[in-house]
């Protein structure tokens, strides 16, 4: 079985929203950088974000040049009807000579295997494919190389896929943003706001949001439902739906997940003995900043892990969502 | 001939009351097809087992066409042993609500399920050569989008059309959660709610609903109001899903309102009568966010 | 304002006791048109060397944006129109007039402008506040982080001949405004002291702050401007 043979040194994969962002990860050690396009093919929809096909063709002839590689995510499902955009995407992203696309919809993959056979598929998160017969699926029928792991299971269930699925490649989250739901699988936000990251690439979209400052605080409101209220000195969160404080059983609390990040630095010697290939960075959304420091952060931790030194000690605290971290559903626990 | 389908009780409950739910069901003339099964959490999937071979029973001797649904959100090595074992299964059409049910399905007919994403052409399409004879349209699809599946599709397509729509699902349990517990540990707490815990915003807004590792809306889809339009461009079926009314009396509302015995005003009226506290929404099949309701006009 | 948007009922935040708070007090009572050749100057940059805001702002032309500096005694439009972008500095803006609003210290507009914080972060902690269309402020953050600006380094290329003089200029403004924020520090801290009961959480914060104003000083030593 695979989970017997010594550990393989993971590629760091980091995000990137803007032609900057993909150069400081770069600078910062990335071996791969995911990006998208300023359109509805991704799940990262976000206003002024993203890349045109000249920044796109640059950004991957940057990090060629210095050796990392570009992975585009084309993870949304097309709308019914109007494929074009999405496979002129797969197209654009072959012909800009992307290392791989990363995608969600089964029709686009069927599409990307016949119409591209030399490109390199990756899953997307936004599939949630979730155990080995779903990945041998994908693996089998389209020559998936390599599954993005749902953000729901523990670091055992990861090592028993691992072992299960080889040589098909995984790539799990490290940091970031963290849905609680299984990803792909959510339509709170559409339920909501009337757009949804399958159908349009964007969770509880800002363009729906408000704030409202008063003297007892700030009130965030999405499409006019109040998702929390902050006391005047309280951090704000944006207000992801899953993220909000709600009513239930007459009680106010953090119902689905408080405003946290996932870190699993301190995880990060369990990850590589599960097997995993890939590490994962969320935040396209994030910009220069926290692209830096992130990748930095990892990139030393995977250095000292493979080179059996301890774990640095970095305190990424204040990039992080309410300055609160959690290793997620890789402990049972969180469940 | 548009034909209804009853689908799986998504809820926790108690073994007794589900049996006899069914049993009930299967005297219902206007359902054609009834789920059941496991969908939300196998940790629940214990409870439920037992009873399922005299449910099959009973609605196949009633004469109703029978569907096995799958758990949505398989992990575990137990759970796919469970979907294994379910793709396997003679004698019965199985629902594939995660696509490696789909696929352990090895070509042999299916039904693919609305957890599923299938948005368009081109998935409907490699669903079907997979063997799937009726697809089941995932809640947030708008009529155009509907339609224009339909016209593509070669089996059978389904629309939701009442009830609580699923909308997420989770590892988490957040009725354990609500009540402090983790899910290992959870005491089978979402079987206090029998049509799911209200969730408000903290203005009071009722927004969402909890079942469990489930989440669904607050809302109770309704398209009495569009099942004629929707019928005329390619909707072979409607699901009903199920809560804690009388769903036969339910079923009978959309079947006249489909045979055009009964305006769909007046059926809207009833519903509410049968529903009490309910609120409506039909927001996702205009294209608006899925809380909304809009007066019919499509 | 647009429609369904909520106007804020509270003051922004209290800028924070800095000297731009007193460069502001000393703005005060100057026309802010005497600024505007500086915002035209930056506006000309931002056209020639990152055309590429402009171009990730083309959907929202239609929708200006207030910028708020709270230290400084007035306030810059932003219209991101990208057939007549304006970036225009005026002593107040009715809200009505735009789409959003941005209030913050400048210090973190500029580094915000810079990409050198998480924008995000900075909301989480309260730093920045946005009132109105958080699409169009989002987008605009966006737009900036990705153009990789450095203001110093474009405004001295966009003044041509005289870049090399702004730029020593510049350096030594801000490694004098990075030493005086340090000593503002410190004083701030002695001034809040005696409401501050807890005396060891006090020595706890002044030493903190200490440390933080060497670490300041050390900064602007590297820089070669101290």
């Amino acid at each position: 079985m695979g989970s017997t043979l010594p550990p393989t040194r993971p590629e760091l994969v980091c995000p990137a929203g803007t032609p900057a962002a993909l150069k400081s990860a770069v600078d910062a050690g990335a071996d791969c950088v995911y990006v998208g396009f300023r359109d509805e093919t991704n799940a990262r929809n976000f206003p002024g974000l993203n890349f045109n096909r000249k920044e796109l063709g640059e950004g991957i002839a940057y990090a060629h040049d210095k050796g990392a590689k570009v992975l585009v995510a084309i993870n949304t499902f097309p709308r019914a009807g109007t494929p074009e955009l999405w496979h002129q995407a797969v197209a654009d992203a072959a012909r800009l000579k992307a290392d791989a696309v990363i995608l969600a919809d089964i029709g686009l993959i069927e599409h990307a295997a016949r119409v591209h056979p030399e490109l390199r598929l990756h899953l997307s998160v936004q599939a949630a494919a979730s155990n080995p017969a779903a990945i041998a699926f994908y693996a089998e029928r389209f020559g998936v190389k390599r599954v993005v792991l749902p953000r729901v299971l523990t670091v055992q269930e990861i090592a028993t896929i691992n072992a299960r699925i080889a040589p098909v490649e995984t790539e799990v989250f490290v940091f970031g943003g963290l849905c609680v739901m299984a990803e792909g699988r959510c339509a709170l936000s559409s339920y909501v706001t009337g757009q949804s990251p399958n159908m349009n690439g964007v969770c509880s979209p800002a363009g729906e949001v408000r704030y409202t400052e008063t003297h007892a605080g700030v009130t965030s409101e999405l499409s006019g439902f109040t998702i929390n209220k902050f006391a005047p000195n309280e951090p704000a969160g944006y207000p992801t739906l899953c993220k909000g404080r709600f009513i239930a059983r007459d009680k106010a609390s953090y119902l689905f997940e408080e405003p946290t990040s996932l870190n699993t630095l301190n995880i990060l010697p369990d990850l590589i003995k599960a097997g995993v290939t890939a590490f994962k960075i969320e935040g396209r959304q994030r910009g220069r900043a926290y692209v830096a420091a992130v990748v930095q952060a990892f990139r030393a931790g995977v250095d000292a892990v493979m080179a059996g030194r301890p774990l640095p000690d970095i305190d990424l605290d204040r990039i992080t969502e309410g300055g609160k971290q959690t290793t997620g559903a890789y402990e049972k626990a969180w469940r | 001939m548009t034909s209804l389908t009853l689908g799986p009780v998504l809820f926790n409950w108690k073994p007794e009351a589900l049996r006899d739910f069914y049993f009930r069901m299967a005297d219902c003339p206007d359902l054609d097809t009834i789920h059941l099964g496991e969908v939300v959490c196998s940790k629940r999937t214990p409870f439920v087992e037992p009873i399922i071979p005299e449910v099959i029973e009973r609605l196949t001797q009633a004469g109703k066409e029978v569907v096995l649904s799958s758990l949505a959100l398989i992990m575990s090595d137990r759970e796919l042993a469970q979907a294994r074992d379910l793709a396997a299964a003679d004698g019965v059409l199985v629902e594939a609500n995660d696509i490696s049910v789909a696929a352990l399905m090895q070509g042999r007919p299916f039904v693919a399920g609305p957890l599923l994403n299938i948005y368009n052409e081109g998935t409907l399409a490699s669903l079907e050569a997979m063997g799937a004879i009726r697809t089941c349209l995932p809640a947030e699809l708008a009529a155009d989008a509907v339609a224009s599946l339909a016209a593509k599709a070669k089996g059978e397509i389904e629309v939701q059309a009442f009830g609580r729509l699923p909308l997420a699902i989770s590892a988490r349990c957040y009725a354990a959660r609500a009540r402090n517990l983790t899910k290992d540990g959870c005491q089978y707490v979402c079987a206090d709610d029998r049509d799911g815990m209200a969730v408000e915003t903290l203005d009071e807004v009722p927004f969402l609903a909890v079942n469990g590792t489930q989440t669904m809306s607050y809302h109770h889809m309704s398209l009495l109001g569009e099942l004629a339009d929707l019928a005329s461009r390619g909707v072979d079926r409607f699901r009903l899903w199920p809560h804690h009314v009388a769903m036969d009396a339910v079923a009978g509302l959309f079947r006249a309102v489909l045979d055009g015995k009964l305006d769909a005003d007046e059926a809207t009226d009833r519903l509410a009568d049968l529903c009490p506290g309910a609120e409506f929404a039909n927001g996702y099949i205009y294209g608006q966010p899925g809380h909304q309701y809009v007066e019919a006009d499509l | 304002m647009r429609p369904g948007q909520v106007r804020s009922a509270a003051k922004p935040a209290t800028p924070p006791f800095s000297p731009v708070l007193l460069l502001g007090l000393a703005l005060k009572p100057m026309r802010p048109q005497v600024l505007q050749p500086i915002f035209d100057a930056m506006l000309r940059m931002i056209r020639r060397r990152h055309p590429d805001i402009l171009e990730r702002m083309a959907d929202y032309a239609d929708r200006p944006v207030c910028i708020d500096p709270t230290d400084l005694p007035f306030v810059i439009l932003l219209d991101p129109n990208p057939e007549a972008p304006a970036l225009i500095v005026r002593r107040e803006i009715d809200p009505e007039e735009v789409a959003a609003t941005i209030h913050g210290p400048l210090a973190t507009l500029i580094a915000l402008a810079e990409g050198k914080v998480d924008g995000d972060a900075l909301f989480f902690s309260r730093r920045l506040i946005i009132e109105g269309d958080t699409e169009v402020v989002v987008a605009l953050r966006n737009a900036i982080d990705g153009a990789g600006i450095d203001l110093v380094e474009d405004m001295s290329a966009q003044l041509g001949p005289f870049g090399k003089a702004f730029r020593g200029l510049a350096g030594a403004a801000i490694g004098l405004a990075d030493r005086m924020q340090a000593d503002f520090e410190t004083l701030r801290a002695a001034l809040i002291a005696p409401a501050v009961k807890d005396v060891d959480a006090q020595s706890a914060r002044i030493a903190a702050l200490e440390g933080e104003l060497k670490q300041l000083r050390k900064a602007a030593r590297r820089g070669g401007v101290a």
